[in-house]
């Protein structure tokens, strides 16, 4: 027999996928040329929110709390960007460099590194040196790190000498890391003194060759600066996570006490932004040139595509860490029990503190970009946390595939959406997405198994 | 409700001494002690012109958190779009009252009534009503952080509304000229008679609200907050009870909307946004969880905390906001270390 | 819980609540006087579990009956699905001859069913006397905030607190008790509930050779008043000790149900569970 009883939802939801995709059709059928604009414009758009929802669902799938510092990281990667090339926006109309913040993420950068340095070396230094001896390393090593990153801060015309050592190392180690690891997966049993050898030769030549070419050229400086904010913005979530999200989540009793307490974080930080940059929105420089490219009628801005290219290397690139590597057994094992991960001799903090930072960085990069696309202006962290938090529950919560296509698909309705509409509903448009879904798909597009 | 606070109060006054043995790390106590003392600190050097003013922003917000605490202490449903309904009362009641003739002379006209206040007041309070029952059917089915999530919804939906429905609320131009309350000729004109309009309004509400509590409707509305599915195993029919304490929570907003934009007599959407909505929550949690006394607490607290910082030294007057929102942040999170049912709360969250 | 529900979205459950004549429905006893509880093929899946699974059952009028299996077998999720926690997939509800589709918990103390929860489900931050209050007073939101502290209510709050011997404790929050505590009071809100039949999900874990006996009186007392009393339960003395029916599950399927004497003698029972 066949029975309607309780499908009522199901049919809804197949009359409202239908009625969108035939207005889409209809759209498209009018103007095609316009069609092309606005999927252009919702993949652009989608890219952001794609990120978002990626570092969202990755710190969220762990932890299984949300973490309102998340939109906070976003404003901070894109007012990071902001001030460090102030210099160049607008003709330095609204230079800014204060010594105090500079000092202010110079020490937690040196916290976050010494912290790193003592749980991830300290255990192998012990052999040699006792416990107040591997500390003093430690906070030694930390101190150089935040020194540097205070003469990053605060030389940031000449951000590209300054970090040209940087990424002189960064490209050797990397190097070496990538023909260790090849050679390891290819012949796993050998000794690795040769390739080592080979590696060595060859990074520390690329990374003289990265850093004479870093070293020469401005030109270098806003990609440098990219960088640096995301960074700062991993490091800030990290000094969070380590500094008190560890402690609070001993204390609370429910994931509504983090929500309440990350909500704080990010209402002192958006307020602290503003009183640092004023409250009126502000441009990004350039980043590849402003004309865009005509392609079938449709205006094609380079830096857009470029935003889709990183949201798709974002997701490859998390894809493979938690596929591929111990750390993603370690992030699944943690996200499925936290207790029993302890007991087999996972160590959780760690673990997690890295989630805490790449989920930043995702959610700094989603800011930057979004921020060259538009401008940025300090509220713009709350709704950047709200459009990935939709996304996320859209594309499914706690699925890595469904954060990139809850991001995409966001995107694209709410461009779609807002081409009948004015483009100042498009924030009402996606919340009224997110109950729709929530009351037919209460599980998103893609529900974690 | 805070039986033991006036107890404590009375050794006080009688035996200083035994005050100091019982008081020492009573939280609750010296919460109270402080902002009190505060307050009264405040006006004495002020003076009662400053008084006028600020006690009327604090009702206000006093109004909007005890009607907020119903929903989200009581029943713990945390909502961060209660702005929504303070908006639609403070449009209600601007559209109905505001003066024809100055609308016309603007560019874009919208309707006008020309309503007497106490006429809008209780459509202020219906409209936030209705719409409060279509919302809350809807957030019915959702829990906890997806909760807040969705809540959030309902305060971009509704500033969005605002600002682009221009032909009923001009958009950000905002509405002007709108009525103060007359009785038969006797116009509300000062501000001292409104700040005691006011006040009688948010005794009203507070008296409204402990009436709910100490019933048996509020007992319930506390078992649902601890369990939905256990209460609903003893026959109540938990959607009703969320559906019924939450319009009436959103005509008590709906009420403080429309004396803000009577006493403000100019409105436009950016008094409306989200953070403000985020402020409202603060507030609630920093007062306390579950009392009502608490919200007064809370929303004195935040209006004091603007007050204060006007007067040091250090800090630019254009930056005063700001920093209350960084104190107010980093209260919360010290609030949830240590104290997650706020300074007098009877909830932990 | 699905993973929807725990993370904040309540699903829809079905609206067609249909109720069904007994009589109508296929393999269910005839005379519905002597049980007061009865189920015809109920089932419940989660994902690719089935853990109830084509379940019919009878239970009596009087007495006790209990519900044993291993674990896993299906207990709780039948108290769920008898009190309306879990919706059913499949299958009828039989409570007092009234034949049910869809049990919804919020209409389940009108049938005469009430029922603890195995992991002990108090409200954690209100007082010992208002979780039994809030048992007592009335059902309908607008009655219910016109009504306050009525005398009849709190003498009978008494009378279950210091029934369960509770009394001393009323102000003191629910979370601030003992885990005997609390599962006695759990029992206690259940009792001041005056309905025919009582479900107990485990009411004995985890108790003090003391309080067990306090349980244990308190049961029996209530059998005497003539309610249906059905408990889950690890303990075969005590099972052996106070019931009357007995019910045994494995893996979502009934292994055997009748007298509790001839049940423990059979030798599918014994192989299958008792038996090593």
């Amino acid at each position: 027999m066949l029975s309607l009883r309780g499908r009522h939802n199901a049919i809804l939801a197949i009359v409202l996928t239908a009625l969108a995709v035939l207005y889409i059709g209809w759209k498209i059928t009018q103007s095609p040329e316009q069609a092309l604009q606005f999927t252009f414009n919702g993949l652009a758009v989608g890219a952001v929110y794609a990120l978002l929802a990626m570092g969202f669902t990755l710190v969220y799938s762990t932890v299984w709390f949300f973490d309102l510092y998340y939109g906070a990281a976003a404003a901070l990667g894109a007012y990071g960007v902001f001030y460090l090339r102030s210099h160049d926006t607008l003709g330095g109309r609204y230079e800014v460099n204060e010594p105090i913040l500079n000092i202010l993420f110079a020490v937690v950068t040196a916290g976050v590194v010494a912290w790193s340095f003592h749980t991830s070396f300290g255990s192998r230094l012990r052999s040699r040196l006792n416990t107040t001896g591997v500390r003093i390393v430690a906070l030694l090593i930390g101190a150089a790190a935040g020194v540097y990153m205070g003469f990053v801060l605060s030389f940031p015309k000449d951000i590209h000498t300054v970090l040209s050592p940087a990424v002189g190392v960064l490209v050797a180690v990397a190097v070496v890391w990538v023909l260790h690891t090849i050679y390891r997966s290819v012949l796993p049993r050998t000794t690795t003194i040769p390739v080592l050898v080979v590696g060595a030769v060859a990074g520390v030549a690329l990374g003289v060759y990265c850093a004479v070419a870093v070293y020469g050229s401005p030109d270098w400086g806003l990609y440098l600066t990219w960088g640096i904010s995301c960074l700062l913005a991993g490091i800030v979530g990290l000094a969070l996570y380590r500094g008190l999200y560890v402690y609070m989540r001993e204390r609370a009793r429910s994931p509504l006490v983090m929500l309440v307490a990350t909500l704080g974080i990010l209402l002192a930080i958006t307020a602290f932004t503003t009183i640092i940059f004023q409250s009126a929105p502000r441009p990004l420089p350039d980043a590849f040139g402003s004309t865009p490219w005509k392609i079938a009628g449709a205006n094609i801005k380079g830096f857009n595509v470029f935003t889709i290219g990183v949201a798709l290397v974002g997701f490859v690139f998390l894809l493979f860490l938690l596929k591929m590597t111990s750390f993603g057994k370690a992030v699944r094992a943690i996200g499925d029990d936290e207790e029993v991960s302890k007991v087999v001799g996972i160590n959780t903090t760690v673990v997690i503190a890295v989630v805490f930072f790449i989920g930043a960085i995702y959610a700094a990069a989603a800011g930057v970009l979004s921020g060259h696309d538009t401008a940025i202006q300090p509220r713009m962290g709350l709704l950047l946390l709200l459009k990935g938090w939709i996304a996320s529950v859209v594309g499914g919560i706690g699925n890595m595939y469904g954060a990139i296509v809850g991001g995409f698909v966001l995107g694209l309705i709410e461009q779609f959406g807002i081409w009948d509409l004015a483009g100042e509903w498009k924030d009402a448009i996606s919340f009224v997405l997110l109950i729709l879904f929530l009351s037919f798909w209460p599980n998103g597009l893609l529900p974690r198994k | 409700m805070n039986r033991q606070l006036f107890r404590d109060f009375a050794t006080l006054f009688r035996d200083p001494r035994i005050f100091w043995q019982t008081a020492r790390g009573n939280v609750q106590l010296w919460a109270n002690l402080f902002v009190i003392a505060w307050a009264i600190g405040f006006m004495l050097w002020q003076g009662v012109g400053f008084a006028i003013t600020v006690g009327t922003v604090f009702a206000i917000w006093a109004i909007l958190a005890v009607s907020l605490n119903l929903v989200v202490g009581f029943t713990g449903l945390l909502s961060v779009g209660h702005i929504g309904f303070f908006g639609i009362g403070a449009y209600a009641m601007a559209i109905l009252t505001s003066n024809p003739e100055y609308e016309q002379l603007r560019t874009e006209a919208i309707p006008t009534f020309a309503w007497p206040f106490f006429a809008a007041l209780p459509v202020s309070v219906l409209a936030a009503g209705l719409v409060a029952i279509v919302v809350g059917v809807v957030f019915n089915r959702f829990r906890d952080d997806i909760y807040v999530l969705v809540s959030f919804g309902f305060a971009i939906i509704s500033f969005n509304v605002f600002l682009n429905w221009r032909g009923f609320t001009r958009g950000a131009f905002g509405i002007h000229e709108i009525a103060r309350p007359d009785i038969g000729g006797w116009v509300f004109d000062g501000e001292l008679d409104f700040l005691i309009f006011v006040l009688v309004c948010l005794a009203i509400i507070m008296l409204i609200s402990w009436f709910i509590v100490t019933s048996s409707f509020g007992r319930v509305l506390t078992a649902i907050r601890e369990d939905e599915q256990a209460i609903e195993v003893f026959g109540y029919q938990v959607t009703q009870y969320k559906l019924a304490i939450w319009v009436i929570s959103a005509m008590m907003a709906g009420l403080a909307g429309g004396l803000f934009s009577s006493w403000t007599s100019f409105i436009d959407p950016f008094s409306f946004i989200l953070l403000e909505s985020i402020l409202l929550i603060s507030i609630v949690i920093l007062g306390g969880l579950a009392t009502i006394w608490g919200s007064l607490l809370g929303a004195m607290t935040f209006v004091l905390l603007e007050e204060g910082m006007r007067f040091l030294p250090f800090m630019p007057v254009e930056y005063i906001g700001q920093a209350r929102q960084v104190v107010l942040g980093i209260l919360l999170v010290l609030l949830m270390l240590f104290r997650p049912q706020g300074l007098v709360g009877r909830y932990r969250l | 819980m699905t993973r929807s529900e725990e993370r904040g979205v309540r699903k829809e459950r079905s609206e067609a609540a249909t109720i069904v004549r007994p009589e109508l429905v296929e393999g269910s006893s005839a005379d519905h006087h002597d049980f007061v509880l009865e189920t015809s093929e109920i089932s419940k899946h989660f994902g690719a579990v089935r853990a109830v699974d084509q379940l019919s059952i009878s239970i009596p009028r009087t007495g006790m009956t209990s519900i044993v299996g291993p674990n896993g077998s299906g207990k709780s999720t039948l108290v769920n699905l008898l009190s309306g926690t879990l919706p059913l997939d499949g299958g009828i509800v039989i409570i007092d001859g009234v034949g049910l589709r869809v049990v919804r918990a919020h209409e389940t103390p009108g049938h005469g069913i009430t029922r603890t929860f195995q992991e002990v489900r108090l409200f954690d931050q209100i007082s010992v006397w208002d979780n039994i209050l809030v048992v007592l007073t009335e059902r309908h939101p607008f009655r219910a905030l016109m009504e306050r502290g009525k005398q009849s209510h709190r003498e009978k709050a008494q009378n279950i607190l210091e029934n369960v011997g509770m009394w001393e404790k009323r102000d003191s929050l629910a979370m601030d008790l003992s885990y005997g505590q609390r599962k006695l009071l759990e029992i206690g809100r259940a009792m001041a509930l005056e309905v025919h039949t009582y479900l107990f999900d485990e009411p004995f874990a985890g108790l003090f050779p003391q309080m067990l006996e306090q349980v244990k009186d308190i049961m029996r007392l209530m059998r005497d008043e003539g309610r249906s009393i059905i408990f889950i339960s690890h303990n075969m003395d005590i099972v052996r000790e106070l019931t009357d029916h007995l019910i045994v599950l494995d893996s979502g399927r009934l292994l055997a149900e009748g007298d509790v004497t001839e049940v423990l003698a059979s030798d599918e029972v014994i192989q299958a569970y008792l038996g090593t």
